[in-house]
């Protein structure tokens, strides 16, 4: 009963870091809409429960090691402190444009695997149960 | 997992739901947040801000349209200096600068005038639009531009380039400025247009003026003869001007008669025109200026050549509207600070010459009342005949919303701008197509006054004081400009339409205030009246096109002190917060004191305006007795008046006005009328005096607690530099500040938002600059060149003004070559 979990774990994983990677090719270029398509590609060939946490995770790990990278390399802070002000949220500090820049890359990535799935299930309902 | 249908179909439902939702906020964003996808892409999107902040190394960049190489040394500060061998390069080269570090600032300016703020921001920014392409600026521009000398299509046509090159760079290194990323759309190419718009901008914020109207208003409510005394042409107090005469005398005498009697209609008229003009955004209409300049011959420098010093005063932003660098090519070595959007050195030096400027605050702004009947539907009444409207359609783009059509109306006076009550036209000299360009590019040029004043010959608006030094110990001041003139009427009010009452033309150059080597070896202008109340032209009211003169007065009187100046007492100068207007009322208003019933701490703080040196330090609690008092002294004689006349002007809108008649009574007409309340017992300056102080003391003790000791002038007064894109976060400040209103180091208002945006003072007898701005290069409020000359400038100290070699040697330089 471990082998398929360790294999899950495994196949998941691969899933995510290769979802991730199609990610941030898509941002380095500008096209940061290609996590939400990655995400429906996800939903729509892996099943919901395993597509809408790779595709979650993938959005927020290319958007966050993204921005883990422009940190090493440039030091984001006043760049953060500024983006906080200017959306008004001085108070509230730079943790606001951090986090607002990661939950976009996880929600991208979310509801582009909810829509996969969901569509899918809808298209392909009379398949078998064990395929979702 | 979903077995039922109908639970699958409601799963779809809510996931393209969510996943809408979703990608609208990520592709439009929802306010306050921008559009979540493109503004925080990790790599292409706001976040670039941090790789733009890091700083410049040298670099080679590739730029089309270049003649030959270019090389720009970048200070450590961000001071530029460009080396071109041409100057088509130069100008080029200049754009690319400009827009590497102000784009976002140069669009916003152009914007603003064009009329085109509405496409990026929405509605909110509908009435200014409206109104900017309805005043001209676009028009004017256009004109100008199809009317340039060939130097100046060179320049203009190289300057756009170089934006443009930019542009293109940054959008496709994904460098653009993070407010465009923010605000969602891209900038559109430069044009030489957008240049003169930039200038046009200028021009509207410091000689566009509402004076006409509050006049109209002053005089329907106080009444004619109360608006004549209160308001009159020449001031009513002592001043310094520059140019003392003798005049030459005019063709036709200045046209000052009694004020005349508003009728209803035209009152109505004017308040709806004023209202609107109020509810536009700052910067709209000219407020009252606020500038130093001077100049010191050799004769009175202890460096035995001359000295000059200049500090502009403007709204304060960040980032700042200036932007220093050296330009030097075949045709120009100048050294300076530029507009960003506009290719020349505005203030600065060449080899031989220095020059800075002041506004000259004439009159520049008539309002007409058109004749119109309804027997001649659009048409007006004008030299005996009636004339059709002329026409001109524009489109105004809204974000989120429909496009809107507007039609401007042109009558021969200008553009319509209000058809509430009257319709009524404006005369405005930003309307006039002038080659500013060309005039400036000819200063950058001159080696001598000659040369300098043959330049100024062509400027039209605004009117600037432009002082001048050089390397041979010559010394001047030219208030260079259009001096309207009428045939007749009352230009200080709206005037009737019909033909006798427009503006015949401008004083004769060689008339207009001047003066070059003066006996008394020095020159000064702080916006106040040029010329004595013997010159033979009309060139503004006393006040309200004027200031009042204290800081002309205390600079005059620290110049023409009996010893050699030097570089640092121009500094020191220019930072000076003695306020002359305290110098001359503070002694009356101790005596007054001396015989009236005063408590302990009253006592206590009349022995502090005893000891008082005047200076409105922040460390000072003199100095907050002395303000508060003046506001109560000025509330105590006029808030009756206002009161009982019904007065719908803001008295703050004239307080400069009526601070001096304030001043003029206190010194010498203590018995005057205005003392004595409409109804009220017979008052004199010394009961109003008295009263003021008891009522400052009771407040200030409120506020600041029983100590008078502890009412630091720092803790009434403030300075914020505002952000440019009115972001409250990006802003500096507030904090406190010296000065005041009338010191040389203008600070009126508290948070006070104006003041010296550049301080340069020259010694061409050491051959030494040095100037200072408040802000930084950049616009980039992640980068350290968007603020780090603040604390420098804030304490009175100056940088250098290098020179290119200079700055080539300089700790930190880096180096750009720029090929095509």
């Amino acid at each position: 009963m471990e082998a398929p979990i360790v294999m899950g774990g495994r196949w998941f994983g691969f899933v995510v870091v290769v979802a991730a990677a199609i990610c941030c090719a898509g941002v380095i270029f500008g096209a940061w809409w290609v996590t939400f398509l990655a995400g429906v590609a996800l939903g729509a060939v892996i099943p919901a429960r395993l597509a809408m946490p790779a595709a979650s995770l993938a959005g927020l790990l290319a958007w966050g090691v993204l921005l883990a990278w422009e940190q090493w390399r440039y030091g984001l802070g006043p760049a953060a402190h500024s983006l906080a002000a200017i959306m008004g949220f001085t108070q509230l500090g730079p943790v606001v444009p951090v986090v607002l820049t990661c939950l976009v890359g996880l929600l991208l990535g979310l509801t582009g695997a909810w829509a996969g799935a969901a569509t899918r299930s809808v298209l392909f309902s009379g398949q078998s149960a064990s395929s979702r | 997992m979903l077995n039922n249908p109908i639970l699958r179909v409601i799963n779809l439902v809510a996931a393209l739901l969510a996943a809408g939702a979703m990608l609208y906020v990520a592709f439009f964003g929802v306010s306050p947040l921008p559009a979540l996808g493109p503004a925080f892409n990790p790599s292409t999107g706001a976040w670039t801000m941090a790789a733009d902040a890091v700083g410049v190394g040298n670099q080679t960049l590739h730029l089309a349209g270049l003649q030959q190489q270019v090389r720009i040394t970048i200070e450590r500060d961000g001071t530029a200096h460009v080396v071109a061998n041409t100057d088509h390069d130069l100008f080029l080269a200049v754009g690319y600068l400009h827009a590497r570090f102000r784009l976002f600032q140069m669009d916003l300016l152009r914007r603003t005038g064009e009329g085109r703020l509405s496409e990026v921001v929405g509605k909110a920014a509908l009435d200014n639009d409206r109104f900017e392409l309805q005043l001209g600026l676009l028009r004017t521009a256009q004109l100008e531009w199809a009317q340039s000398s060939a130097v100046s299509k060179m320049a203009l046509t190289a300057y756009s380039q170089g934006v443009n090159d930019r542009i293109d760079e940054a959008e496709r290194l994904h460098q653009l400025p993070a407010m465009f990323t923010l605000l969602g759309y891209q900038p559109r190419p430069w044009t030489p247009i957008d240049t003169a718009i930039v200038k046009g901008d200028m021009t509207q914020t410091l000689n566009f003026t509402d004076t006409p109207l509050v006049m109209a208003l002053l005089d329907k409510s106080l009444g004619a003869d109360l608006t004549s005394k209160w308001f009159p042409v020449l001031p009513p107090n002592p001043q310094s001007p520059y140019d003392p005469g003798p005049y030459p005398s005019a063709a036709a005498p200045a046209p000052i008669a009694a004020m005349a009697t508003l009728t209803d209609q035209q009152a109505t008229s004017a308040a709806a025109l004023y209202q609107r003009l109020a509810s536009l955004p700052p910067g709209s209409i000219a407020t009252g200026g606020a500038s130093n300049n001077w100049a010191v011959a050799t004769s009175k420098s202890a460096s035995g050549g001359a000295l000059l010093a200049g500090d502009p005063h403007l709204h304060l932003t960040l980032p700042a509207i200036w932007f220093q660098l050296t330009e030097d090519s075949p045709g120009y070595h100048t050294s300076g600070v530029s507009i960003p959007g506009t290719p020349v050195i505005l203030i600065g030096h060449n080899e031989h010459i220095a020059w800075s400027l002041t506004d000259a605050q004439n009159q520049q702004t008539f309002f007409y009342n058109e004749k119109e009947d309804a027997a001649h539907p659009g048409q007006y009444f004008w030299q005996g005949g009636w004339h059709t409207y002329k026409t001109v359609s524009y489109d105004i783009p809204v974000l989120h919303g429909a496009t809107e059509h507007l039609t401007v109306k042109l009558s021969a006076h200008g553009p319509v701008i209000n058809e509430r009550g009257l319709t009524t036209s404006v005369w405005w000299a930003g309307n006039l197509p002038s080659q500013d360009l060309d005039v400036v590019l000819r200063i950058g040029q001159a080696s001598d006054f000659k040369a300098f004043r043959d330049a100024l010959r062509d400027w039209y608006a605004p009117t600037h004081n432009f002082v001048y030094a050089d390397d041979k110990g010559n010394i001047g001041l030219i208030s260079a400009g259009y001096y309207p003139q009428v045939a007749k009427g009352q230009p200080w009010l709206p005037m009737p339409g019909t033909g006798e009452y427009d503006v015949t033309g401008t004083v004769p150059y060689a008339n207009i205030p001047q003066i070059y080597d003066p006996p008394s070896s020095v020159v000064w202008s702080a916006n106040q009246r040029q010329v004595g109340s013997d010159y033979p032209y009309y060139i503004g009211t006393a006040s309200n096109f004027f200031d009042p003169g204290y800081r002309a007065n205390e600079i005059h009187r620290v110049l023409s002190q009996d010893r050699q100046l030097t570089a640092t007492d121009m500094m020191a100068l220019q930072t000076d917060t003695r306020d002359f207007l305290a110098s001359e009322i503070t002694p009356l208003l101790v005596q007054a004191l001396a015989t009236d019933q005063l408590t302990g701490g009253e006592q206590q703080v009349r022995e502090m305006l005893t000891n008082w040196d005047y200076t409105m330090a922040v460390d000072s609690a003199a100095a907050s007795v002395w303000w508060t008092f003046w506001q109560d002294y000025l509330s105590q004689t006029f808030d009756p008046w206002w009161r009982a006349q019904g007065v719908k002007i803001d008295k703050q809108e004239v307080i400069d006005s009526l601070g001096q008649d304030l001043e003029a009574w206190t010194l010498g007409d203590p018995s005057n009328a205005a003392f004595t309340p409409p109804g009220g017992a017979t008052q004199t300056a010394t009961d109003a005096m008295r009263k003021a102080f008891h009522a400052a003391y009771s407040s200030l003790k409120a506020d600041l607690g029983p100590d008078p000791g502890s009412w630091t002038w720092g803790t009434l007064h403030t300075r914020v530099l505002d952000n440019l894109a009115q972001i409250s976060g990006l802003s500096y400040g507030p904090r406190a500040e010296r000065g005041d209103a009338n010191t040389p180091l203008a600070a009126g208002g508290s948070p006070s938002n104006h003041g010296p945006s550049w301080r340069m003072v020259v010694d061409w007898g050491t051959h030494t600059f040095s100037g200072i701005y408040p802000g930084g290069q950049s616009e980039n409020p992640a980068s350290s060149w968007y603020l780090d000359r603040v604390d420098t400038w804030w304490s009175g100290q100056y940088a250098p003004m290098l020179n290119a070699s200079q700055a080539a040697s300089s700790s930190g330089a880096a180096t750009w070559k720029l090929q095509s």
